[in-house]
């Protein structure tokens, strides 16, 4: 490793090293909410390094690119853990977490996703993805007085120890395909022409298998709900986002290198996005948990999502990183809501506890219903815009049926958004005391609430600069 | 004239109720300063609307106002604002009407601030409708209407809002989601032909389609405008959102958000594919037939007053569709025309069972009656808009049914014969309603007051309009020619039976 890649991997180190000393620093200095406070800073110090260093080099040791691409999404995952930490203070010190344990787990999550982000290589890849799949094992289960985040973890843990192995698996029969790591060339391996053809499909089937499973696409979605309802509130929103969108941009990155072999993929993907739609949809028709809503709906968009991967080609690339990041600030911004409203003793999170909310408590219930209205696609909201940018771009590569069943999708997918609206509007409140909220929190969820809209009204600078740095 | 047309009048027009709208966001808790900014706005628009008006009263070809700025290029979004005279009038109407509901919700008294908000935000959206000419833009608006509209049934509405105002939504957007997927298919088949990337109407029309795919695309667009209409068999949210919805919530869903419908059609469904919509005219004329009398006779079962002029909508409506159908220069105007009727008598009648309901709790017609003893000038103005409702000659209904049905006679007799016998329908029920609630043994020995001078200042000028448009029409019609004249010839001839 030179001094240029190391310069290059600046932003990543920021995350990194602060981690660490952070967790140093809580072993002396044992009060939590400043740590999270320095751990907000630290993340916010690498989205100005990632946005304002140019890099001397665009790869990093073969393994991690450092070009435009992306920095972006190390930005994006930085700004995620800088607000996770921000909605976590409250909530972590009313629950006696040990601030610097969480602190350097949460920067060192959103290291690993960055890294998976701009992973070049298939070993850039397995080690950004446990990089950051480790830790939040720990972070989903952090509460040990909370039976149902310990069984969270447990579930993540077994089901996550097994996508490992058919990832590793299935990494290594691609390397016996092509004999080697490095993206593209090792994926020549579906070249017809290849004799290791078949040993190159099979490893390919494990790989989706092991990515469907972290971005839950049906039918490896079984675990999602337990975990998000679960998993501390603000965990929860770090897991719906940041362990999503990098195994997203990861894929962009493998599927862009990908020349030959795209079609034998297209109709599995085409069918995991088909089920993904409908059985994400039907199952969140009934929750009267607004976290396992908000699981079920993460599956649909996850959907919409591949969608966007199966589109190809520029116009569908650069509507997944805008939906990717539209997705972003609207489902951080809905858990960073019901973080908010959580008190010492539980988490808002069933349809009842928020009866009548939207007058007592309004700038927050204004709040949560644009990021519903958001990711139920209605304008003016980023969900809309990357909903339309999707649909532009897979009618624009035949995938008319798909289209089609996206549409029906997010209609049906108004009516459980609008029954969390009702309950906030529409009911008469009950006198169950929720928290008032701390300044961080509301600086976070205003910051989530003007990206959805500012993203629905004026899209076009975010979608001007996501054309130009996608592979 | 020049330094008139520089100034971005559309664009004013539909930012001053946003602003006021966020005004009243900010400042909810100050009910009373809400109240009269919203009042103080919308009489703003209305001046405006009025301004306009009075400077293009004399119409023309072609567009009076364009604007057209850049807005999401990278896939081909432009901010593009029109104003013709069809959407002068309606425009109008919108103004005015907005004006009427404000005042007619002077008295509400819960989450005041917010209400206010939101019929300046549906005033924006309303207004966007009318005036977008970029297919998403237009999108936009549309969907931003719904949402307030939504709110204003669920939170102020009666006993079954909840269950009304999500079908509302669901309708609508299911509706209006598949006409998106059209738009976008249709943008994508111009950058096939080799267009620029564009949702511009004036870019995308004259495409050539292959007739299935006309028919699909337009069939899309045909779904979501006949929902908000809307025209049996979609009109099912009509009656339990109307009979739930506030009093301002209702006149502003009889009187605008149903001409949206038609607008949509006008502007763009015709335009956008003439040829499937020639072959849709005669089937649209059955489903208007069908939709004057089966609502007519639903209407005369009701036992709501609300819910039967909540039918009597739909009826209404009909004649604007077959009018549509009927395609000609006299029916077509009629129909515009008759929008504007139905907007104002309607409102005002809404306006009225709301008052009588503030007094008497009860909308039941069995309930209710003797009126005429207890509050005679209430009665009056309500005997005057249903004597205008089921088109007594001299008021304003009259002008615009007699041209459509003489319009629909021009193209073929049996359209104009059948809807002549719907015109009688229509004084049944509402002659039963004026029976129902006006005469009769008075129930309860209640003392109620008769209108105060907000309610009755409003009823005046409404009834003034209605005679205006009854005895004179020209002025409202003048605009109209050219823009009607022009969409005429959009149309294949001859394809006609």
């Amino acid at each position: 490793m030179t001094w240029n890649d190391l310069v290059a991997l600046f932003p990543i180190l920021i995350l990194a090293l602060g981690s660490a000393a952070l967790l140093m620093l809580g072993a002396w200095w044992p009060r939590g909410r400043e740590l999270m406070g320095l751990g907000s800073l630290v993340a916010g110090l690498s989205v100005l390094a990632a946005i304002a260093l140019t890099p001397p080099v665009t790869e990093i040791s073969g393994l991690f690119g450092a070009g435009p691409y992306a920095r972006f999404f190390t930005a994006l995952w930085a700004l995620v853990a800088a607000l996770t930490l921000l909605l976590s203070r409250r909530y972590g010190a009313e629950r006696r977490f040990s601030g610097g344990e969480y602190t350097a787990l949460v920067l060192f999550a959103a290291a690993g996703m960055a890294l998976l982000s701009g992973a070049t290589s298939l070993v850039g890849l397995f080690l950004g993805l446990e990089a950051f799949t480790l830790v939040l094992y720990i972070l989903i289960a952090f509460h040990r007085e909370d039976d149902a985040g310990a069984e969270a973890g447990l579930k993540y843990l077994v089901m996550g120890a097994v996508a490992t192995g058919f990832l590793a698996f299935g990494i290594a029969l691609i390397f016996t395909s092509t004999g080697t790591f490095h993206l593209p060339e090792a994926l020549s391996g579906l070249d017809p022409a290849s004799g290791m053809r078949p040993v190159a499909l099979l490893g390919w089937a494990m790989l989706l298998l092991a990515l469907g499973f972290k971005v839950s696409l049906v039918p490896f979605h079984l675990w999602t709900p337990d975990v998000y309802q679960g998993a501390p509130a603000p965990v929860a929103g770090l897991l719906a986002t940041g362990s999503k969108g990098a195994v997203f941009a990861a894929l962009l990155g493998l599927t862009a290198g990908l020349e030959v072999g795209w079609d034998d993929l297209v109709p599995l993907l085409w069918l995991l996005c088909v089920l993904s739609m409908l059985v994400g949809t039907f199952c969140a028709l009934r929750q009267d948990n607004l976290k396992r809503m908000l699981a079920y709906s993460s599956i649909v968009h996850m959907g919409y999502a591949l969608m966007a991967l199966l589109a190809a080609g520029p116009t569908g690339r650069t509507a997944l990183v805008f939906y990717l990041a539209a997705y972003t600030a609207m489902t951080l911004g809905a858990f960073g809501v019901l973080t908010s409203f959580s008190r010492a003793s539980g988490e808002a999170q069933w349809l009842g506890d928020l009866r009548g909310l939207g007058y007592r408590h309004p700038l927050r219930g204004a709040a949560l219903t644009i990021f519903l209205f958001s990711l139920a696609g209605v304008p003016p909201s980023a969900g809309f815009i990357g909903k339309f940018a999707i649909f532009i771009a897979a009618l624009d590569a035949g995938f008319i049926a798909l289209a089609v069943l996206g549409v029906l999708a997010s209609l049906v997918s108004v009516y459980y958004y609008l029954r969390v609206v009702v309950v906030l509007f529409m009911s008469a409140a009950d006198d169950v005391p929720l928290h008032g909220g701390s300044r961080g929190e509301g600086a976070a969820i205003a910051l989530c609430a003007l990206a959805t809209l500012g993203l629905g009204i004026l899209p076009a600078p975010l979608l001007d600069l996501i054309a130009q740095l996608i592979p | 004239m020049t330094e008139f047309t520089h100034i971005p009048w559309l664009s004013i027009l539909i930012f001053l109720p946003l602003a006021g709208a966020l005004l009243c966001l900010v400042l909810w808790r100050r009910e009373e300063l809400c109240r009269w900014l919203a009042l103080a706005v919308s009489w703003g628009v209305f001046v405006l609307t009025a301004g306009l008006f009075a400077a293009f009263r004399a119409g023309g070809s072609g567009w009076l106002l364009y604007e057209d700025h850049a807005w999401i290029e990278r896939l081909g979004v432009r901010y593009i604002l029109g104003l013709d005279g069809m959407s002068l009038l309606l425009v109008l109407l919108s103004g005015f009407l907005m004006l009427v509901a404000v005042l007619v919700s002077w008295r509400v008294r819960r989450h005041t601030g917010f209400f206010f908000a939101l019929l300046l935000l549906m005033e924006a959206g309303i207004l966007g409708v009318f005036l977008a000419l970029d297919l998403v833009l237009f999108y936009l608006f549309w969907e931003l209407m719904l949402i307030p509209m939504f709110f204003l049934i669920g939170v102020w509405g009666h006993e079954r809002r909840i269950y009304a105002a999500i079908k509302f939504f669901l309708f609508t957007l299911a509706g209006s989601l598949l006409m998106l997927l059209a738009i976008i298919g249709l943008h994508l088949l111009h950058t096939a032909a080799g267009g620029a990337p564009s949702f511009a109407l004036d870019n995308l029309r004259g495409l050539e389609l292959s007739p299935s795919l006309e028919a699909w695309l337009y069939a899309a667009f045909l779904l979501a405008f006949l929902v908000k209409v809307p025209l049996v068999p979609v009109h099912t949210w009509l009656p339990d959102a109307h009979t739930e919805a506030p009093t301002a919530g209702s006149v502003i869903l009889a009187g605008l958000l149903l001409k949206t419908g038609v607008y949509g059609l006008l502007r763009f469904g015709f335009p956008l594919f003439p040829n499937a919509a020639a072959a849709s005219l005669p089937w649209l004329a059955l489903l208007a037939l069908i939709g004057i009398f089966h609502a007519a006779w639903i209407a005369y079962l009701q036992p709501d007053a609300k819910r039967l002029v909540a039918y009597s909508s739909v009826a209404h409506m009909g004649f604007v569709v077959l009018g549509l159908a009927a395609w000609n220069q006299t029916a077509v105007e009629g129909s515009i025309l008759q929008m504007v009727n139905h907007g104002l008598t309607t409102g005002a009648l809404f306006a009225l069972v709301g008052m009588i309901d503030e007094r008497a709790h009860t909308r039941r017609i069995d309930e209710l009656g003797g009126l005429w003893g207890k509050v005679p000038r209430l009665s009056f103005f309500f005997l005057f808009f249903s004597l205008a409702s089921l088109g007594l000659p001299g008021l304003n209904n009259f002008a615009g049914e007699i041209l459509i049905l003489i319009g629909a006679f021009q193209t073929n007799p049996v359209w104009g014969a059948t809807a002549f016998a719907g015109v009688v329908f229509a004084a049944a029920y509402m002659l039963r309603l004026v029976q129902g609630v006006l005469w009769g043994a008075a129930r309860g020995a209640l003392f109620w007051p008769d209108l105060e001078p907000r309610e009755g200042a409003v009823l005046v000028v409404l009834a003034l309009l209605v005679l205006w448009l009854g005895l004179y029409p020209a002025p409202f019609l003048a605009p109209l020619r050219e823009p009607v004249a022009d969409l005429l010839n959009v149309l294949p001839q001859g394809g006609l039976p």
